[in-house]
């Protein structure tokens, strides 16, 4: 069986597109990358205001440890308060 | 080559024993692990046989690739009709056992008929011996593994065995080895305790040829470097599994209080990171160990920190253990997620199915469905830790009215509780779904509602489409080892093109579990882990056998659909709501309450979902009932079967 060995697997070609130092803000409807300063405990997106308390797997690898609570319950109740409002006003 | 490895045929009724070559025909079409084994189940069980009775064939099985020179084959496959569902039965597990297995000279175990007592199998370097267990039966699985080691005189013996659970043929009981490794879904446990089956013992030194080892390490190394370098396994290897409970609570993908609830709000002390300070407190920095032949080492070490248990030792806790004990229940202590996963671990029940009927009797009675009488005098409302540990015991040893309707799994319970219980039961196929919501992620709600074994998300869950990946590094997933040039998308809320990635991922799961190869080493949580291409190659140097990315596809299409012929054979229809490809009403119904915006008020589209349903079907070569088409049979060598060569 003839096995090209230096040819690259898809998933191995798509090692390049890792990205790293980055997180991705959690809001399905921005998913915007995010890049916090190394050893910060917090990051805020500038896109959509989520907010969002970080850990470090390494220095150089950042991790979302879970949502600013109270910031992104406030977020989203007025994301919801707006489409029920759109709805109403269909 | 690695594939000398044999099948035993075990009559636990008159203690007959035949071993068996598996022909190279067989290996063909079916690989090996569950591939294999479904083959042999829908080939050795009749149509409408008792999952609790002798009639019952128990496979347990290696994967092709186990024991050999590639990464990660330690997966365990186990497989019968389910006694939870009354359909397809499977579990997978890891830790040691089928290297064992396949070093004493095995790779394939059909058990049949029931032994008149309590009995482990002994199997070694090519014998097998039926052994009494009645000094066993009533032990944890812990103390059964430690009582053969020490009655063989072998401290490496390794042991899949079942606990009281199984024992009281609770339903929802599953096969251990090791600490916490288990075989947990579809009741597999309890399969094994209907045969009087208390373990199966295994040690082995026989050789496993490798058909170009050089070449086998060689390869090993890249492929190696490909899983240790994703940054998912390296988040596994410093948090293991429940980051992924974290990550997907931060955006409210978690269900709560049974399905009341998408998110387990201000959940600190349950966080990951949190668990990760407690295993470190009590077993110091380097508290993360793994499976045979694993690099990842994504299970963490951790003693009980207090309360009734402290000091107990124990492994995980896995997500779902975390999403059993903890956000479904809105239990958020970390001491009782441990203590949770402790107390099912040793008695030998599934995590998730454990977690999800507890806190499903606990909404029952919130509403009133269930009454104090029903419940013993407990207290069963949310966020009552002591109620839900205490229930765990309860269904273990099926104590009192609700424990026992319990351990009959969530239909049975639901048509011995009556009203409208059964409305409130989050499940598919008479399994509960796992701790995730899905209301918000079209993709992983259709995985769900057509998977084969029942709710799951380790069948054909499309994970990465959570990642918002670009559609070009999609098309180069899912166009790959078969085109398709259909449509994709990036966004996880979308219904377009979610019918082709679930199926995509749904034969890549196949894939691995013939190999033997753990989940964690595909793409499933990182889109640059190793799949069919990567997998050729190392089939190939570890047995020789000459297989395409694209024969393998094919082969998964082949066991995909003889699990659906299965299940089909047992009475599953398309809409049917208890054996059927459907969701709860909830999933349609009610908005989620909490979340990210764009999840908050979410829920799944009906029309939207039946449109989806059909492509599935289609795309899988099935009719509008889920029927595989003639052609795909004939297609996939399918058309005669049951075909009995093996």
């Amino acid at each position: 069986m003839a096995i090209d060995t230096e040819k690259l697997s898809g998933a191995e070609s798509l090692r390049k597109t890792r990205t790293y130092g980055k997180v991705r803000c959690h809001n399905p409807s921005c998913m915007g990358r995010l890049q916090p300063r190394s050893g910060d405990d917090h990051v805020k997106c500038p896109t959509c205001g989520m907010e969002y308390r970080l850990v470090w797997v390494r220095p150089d690898f950042p991790r979302i440890r879970g949502p600013v609570w109270d910031v992104n319950r406030r977020l989203a109740q007025e994301v919801l308060a707006k489409k029920a409002a759109k709805k109403e006003g269909k | 080559m690695a594939l000398n490895r044999k099948i035993a045929y075990i009559d636990l009724s008159t203690g007959k024993v035949e071993t068996k070559p598996i022909p190279l025909e067989v290996r063909k079409k079916f690989l090996g692990g569950r591939g294999l084994d479904a083959y042999l189940l829908f080939n050795h069980t009749e149509k409408g046989i008792d999952p609790l009775g002798p009639k019952n064939t128990l496979m347990v099985s290696a994967g092709i690739l186990t024991a050999t020179c590639a990464s990660a084959t330690a997966r365990t496959h186990i497989m019968a009709k389910s006694p939870l569902t009354d359909l397809l039965g499977s579990a997978n597990m890891g830790g040691f056992f089928a290297p064992e297995l396949a070093w004493a000279g095995f790779h394939h175990l059909v058990i049949k008929g029931k032994a008149e007592k309590p009995i482990y199998l002994w199997i070694h370097n090519g014998e097998i011996e039926l052994r009494d267990a009645s000094q066993l039966w009533g032990k944890t699985t812990t103390e059964t593994q430690w009582a053969i080691r020490e009655e063989l005189g072998d401290e490496d013996i390794k042991s899949a065995v079942i606990g009281p659970a199984g024992e009281n043929l609770v339903r929802i009981a599953n096969v251990m080895t090791g600490i916490k490794n288990a075989a947990g879904r579809s009741g597999m446990g309890a399969v094994m305790g209907s045969k009087n089956l208390k373990a199966i013992a295994v040690r082995g030194t026989m050789d496993i040829k490798i058909a170009y080892p050089l070449e086998a390490l060689e390869y090993n190394k890249r492929f190696i470097d490909q899983i240790v370098s994703a940054k998912v396994n390296q988040t596994q290897g410093t948090l293991g599994t429940p980051f992924i409970w974290g990550a997907t609570n931060s955006w409210g993908g978690i269900r709560t209080r049974n399905f009341q609830y998408n998110q387990c709000e201000y959940a600190d002390d349950i966080e990951p990171e949190r668990i990760d300070e407690i295993c470190t407190e009590t077993m110091g920095p380097y508290h993360m160990t793994g499976c045979f032949g694993c690099q990842v080492h994504c299970r963490a070490q951790y003693r009980i920190p207090s309360g009734p248990y402290a000091g107990k030792y124990d492994e995980g806790p896995e997500y779902t253990s975390q999403g059993a004990f903890g956000g479904e229940p809105d239990c958020k202590n970390a001491v009782t997620v441990l203590t949770g996963n402790h107390l099912v671990d040793q008695w030998g029940m599934d995590n998730l199915e454990t977690g999800s009927l507890i806190s499903w009797a606990m909404e029952l009675s919130e509403e009133g469905i269930l009454t104090s009488k029903d419940i013993d005098g407990l207290d069963l409302r949310f966020g009552n830790d002591e109620a839900l540990l205490e229930m765990i015991r309860r269904i273990a040893f099926r104590e009192g009215w609700l424990g026992d309707t319990l351990a009959e799994g969530g239909i049975r319970a639901a048509e011995k509780i009556g009203k409208d219980s059964f409305e409130y039961l989050i499940q598919v196929k008479g399994m509960s779904n796992l701790h995730s919501d899905e209301r918000a992620t079209p993709a992983l709600a259709l995985g769900i509602a057509t998977g084969s074994r029942g709710s799951d998300h380790l069948r054909s869950r499309p994970a990465i489409d959570l990642y918002h990946l670009p559609e070009e590094v999609l098309r180069k997933i899912y166009s790959n080892p078969v085109p398709y040039d259909g449509p994709l998308s990036s966004e996880h809320t979308s219904y377009v093109g979610k019918p082709w990635q679930v199926l995509w991922q749904e034969l890549c799961y196949m894939g691995v579990d013939c190999l033997g190869i753990c989940k964690y080493h595909t793409t499933f949580l990182g889109a640059t882990l190793p799949n069919f291409e990567d997998w050729a190659k190392v089939i190939y140097y570890n047995t020789g056998l000459e297989i395409t990315p694209t024969d393998i596809w094919t082969v998964a299409e082949r066991c995909y659909n003889i699990e659906r012929l299965f299940n089909l054979r047992e009475g599953l229809t398309r809409d049917d709501p208890k054996k059927g490809d459907t969701l709860n009403h909830r999933y349609f119904d009610e908005p989620c309450r909490r979340g990210a915006p764009d999840v908050i008020g979410s829920k799944i589209d009906r029309k939207k979902f039946k449109k989806m349903i059909d492509e599935y079907y289609e795309h899988h070569g099935w009719d509008e009932n889920g029927v595989p088409r003639e052609e795909t049979l004939k297609r996939l060598g399918l058309d005669k079967e049951p075909s009995h060569l093996l």
